[in-house]
């Protein structure tokens, strides 16, 4: 027997397409067609493949729920909802086209979710250009609501700057006044990065460190050993999903975390759970919890019962993506039912500026000016192991911050953001 | 800066270590058969996603980190025969292409069976600690990856090098049409060797998810390191793909140290290098541990 000789030319031209298709995706494609003429279709885009595949799950769970809910009393202006599903792998080049299509084919009458800035940004663009309304559930760069809004485009879930002024100053009451930044080297960590500087500098403080790292860093060992020489009084970690797992587990090993400690503007469930009890520590920014009543309000009983449903439905506590998948669409068809349309110039007049009660504490607003959800932020220390009976309480919700005192000001963005209605 | 010098080249070390083991595997699978394993990264998962099903069910973590892989073998072997072995007389490219698709039905099998969300899986307390080298607090478990690859690099030396099956395997590397004529079972030294390799992923597996996080993704993002190592090293050299890990690994640590955001870019500066200088590789073609 002959095997094909293998030359090293050939091994390296195939090794580097396959590992690139391995590490960048192959396109997956969940076709889901409706053609019922009663129903109103609502495009949904979410990275169901790839690292933010649980993010995504949860968000679509939130979605699901508000669309169930509204069926249930009948639809919105007469016709049922339709979630119409597409992934966008968490590629911007891919969403866009996955945008197109929904707009072009499926006919859909709004577009919602992502999960990470890039991608939200990608599809906000798409959404300018052809006059569709975009609901961002979960991209979290300011620029969706700062540079780059546009009347059509809203967003749900916090800006950077929230986070890292909501946590900063959290941060800042309680520890001393030299930071290290552990960022990742992408947009959404530079923007991170910007704010909390922004905090440092009112009230005096320096940044000790501050070790860019790449998306996608399995191995923090480099990053972490210079952490000790410079003696901070606080770490920051602006790293996220898988990264944000192997950092902290890395720094518990370094034994780290018992000599520093530690924070950031946003932690999640999902990664939080993929971390052992041992790594999770610090106070965090979290933009929803299921479990406290600074979070929900007392009595609030739409958000008992979205909790008590979400647990009954799929097993475990909503998480905050659930909260933006359900606070965006319910959103979405209020303000069709109040603008008895689905033209989208209408329904973005009837959803800017409205102050409205949902699953969380207070009222709140998507501000007219850069159409940012303007919702309180909240920051929690960590409880490692949950409470008794509960893995899942993982946080102890320590301090609230109205949106209005962690967003930039109104003239802030109306320096940079110009919505530009028809 | 020249005071975190020696801890860096030490991380380095490390990671390299680690790089050489996944690259071994994969030297080991493609020198005999030039079967480019897109798949190992799903290996490596699978073995680590065992063991956190059996640590959970109190298997002790040692016995944890030599069964999973055994497990991971036992697909392996599978894969080998069903889906592996048809391909062996085509060009190499149709069994890259068939194990790169194998990866994205695993990657998405990991999901279904453990969710998408990474699940935490932890050292043993005894493991857990840093320990104090001196010039720096390294981690224990650190200590003992080190100790394990060792170990399983000498076993695997030993292997080649002193018994009858792993002088066979050398001999088919270098001719595998002699050997099958002078009465060698060429399909049982294919399995034999394929299981090897998937072992030493399986190992490494187990091992990064302990330091690392698990996810369905986690494997394939170890992947392409191992690949630059594989090319660095040499085609075709075991023991290139030793030293290929390593100089991977202090290439990143050095980076990461002076000019941080090329980190990652700094080994494939480093293979371009090596290509412009030594096209084969380091060692490459030399045979095995030659």
């Amino acid at each position: 027997m002959t095997r094909p000789v293998l030359s090293r030319r050939r091994f390296v031209t195939l090794a580097g397409a396959g590992s690139a298709a391995a590490v960048f995706g192959i396109p997956a494609y969940i076709p889901r067609i409706g053609e019922a003429a009663d129903t109103l279709k609502i495009g949904l885009l979410e990275p169901y493949t790839g690292v933010y595949a649980g993010p995504a799950e949860n968000e679509t769970h939130g979605f699901e729920m508000a669309a169930d809910a509204w069926n249930k009393r009948g639809g919105v202006l007469g016709r049922k909802i339709e979630l119409v599903k597409e992934d966008e792998q968490n590629d911007t080049s891919v969403a866009a086209q996955k945008a197109r299509k929904l707009i072009n084919q499926d006919k859909v009458a709004a577009l919602v979710g992502t999960v990470s800035s890039g991608v939200s940004l990608s599809v906000a663009g798409v959404a300018a250009t052809t006059g569709t309304l975009f609901m961002d559930s979960g991209g979290h760069s300011d620029d969706v609501t700062g540079k780059s809004c546009h009347w059509n485009v809203f967003r749900t879930c916090h800006s950077t700057w929230m986070e890292t002024h909501a946590t900063g100053y959290a941060l800042q009451k309680r520890f001393g006044k030299k930071w290290f930044f552990i960022t990742p080297d992408y947009a959404y960590g530079h923007s991170l990065e910007a704010g909390f500087k922004d905090v440092l500098a009112h009230n005096g403080g320096t940044v000790v460190g501050n070790e860019l790292t790449p998306l996608g860093t399995t191995d923090f060992s480099s990053y972490l050993t210079k952490i000790d020489a410079a003696k901070p009084d606080l770490v920051l970690v602006f790293v996220q999903g898988d990264d944000y797992t192997n950092c902290l587990k890395q720094m518990n090993q370094f034994g780290l975390l018992k000599k520093y400690p530690v924070g950031g503007p946003q932690v999640e469930l999902e990664p939080l759970l993929g971390l052992g009890p041992e790594a999770r520590q610090g106070y965090w920014g979290i933009e929803w919890y299921y479990k406290s009543e600074k979070c929900l309000g007392k009595n609030n009983k739409l958000a008992q019962e979205f909790v008590a449903e979400s647990i009954k439905r799929h097993g475990r506590p909503p998480t905050a993506r659930n909260a933006f998948g359900y606070i965006t669409l319910d959103r979405l068809a209020h303000a069709m039912t109040d603008a008895k349309s689905v033209e989208p110039v209408k329904v973005a007049r009837a959803i800017e500026g409205v102050r409205f009660n949902s699953i969380f504490a207070g009222s709140a607003y998507y501000r007219k000016e850069d159409h940012q959800l303007m919702w309180p932020m909240w920051v929690a220390k960590i409880r490692p192991n949950g409470t008794p009976g509960d893995k899942y309480d993982l946080f102890d919700v320590t301090d609230v911050n109205a949106a209005e005192a962690v967003e930039q000001t109104i003239a802030q963005k109306e320096a940079v953001c110009k919505l530009g209605y028809p | 800066m020249i005071e975190h010098l020696g801890p860096q080249l030490f991380n380095g070390l490390v990671l390299g270590a680690f790089y050489a083991i996944v690259a071994l595997g994969l030297s080991l699978i493609m020198n005999l058969t030039g079967t480019i394993n897109m798949a190992h990264g799903s290996f490596m998962t699978l073995a680590g996603y065992l063991a956190y099903s059996m640590v959970l069910r109190h298997v002790p973590f040692g016995w944890a980190l030599v069964i999973a892989p055994l497990f991971a073998v036992l697909v392996g072997v599978i894969v080998e025969r069903t889906l592996v072995r048809p391909l062996y007389k085509r060009e190499p490219f149709y069994s890259l292409l068939m194990t790169f698709g194998l990866s994205l039905i695993a990657e998405e099998v990991f999901r279904l069976v453990w969710g998408p969300n990474g699940v935490p899986f932890s050292p043993p307390a005894s493991l857990a600690g840093a320990a104090s080298l001196g010039f720096m607090q390294f981690p224990t478990f650190r200590i003992f990856i080190v100790g394990v690859l060792v170990i399983a690099i000498a076993a695997l030396a030993l292997f080649l090098t002193r018994t009858r099956f792993g002088l066979r395997l050398r001999a088919a590397v270098q001719d595998s049409e002699m050997i099958a004529a002078l009465g060698t079972n060429t399909q049982l030294l294919y399995a034999v060797n394929f299981s090897l390799g998937i072992f030493l992923a399986g190992i490494a597996g187990v091992l990064a998810a302990g330091m690392l996080g698990l996810s369905p993704t986690s494997g394939n993002a170890l992947l392409m390191p191992a690949f630059v190592t594989v090319i660095i090293g040499g085609m075709g050299s075991l023991f290139g793909s030793i030293v290929g890990g390593l100089l991977v690994g202090i290439a990143i640590s050095m980076t990461t140290l002076f000019i941080p955001a090329a980190s990652e870019v700094a080994m494939y500066v480093l293979m371009a290098i090596v290509l412009l200088v030594r096209p084969r590789g380091l060692f490459g073609e030399e045979g095995i541990f030659g």
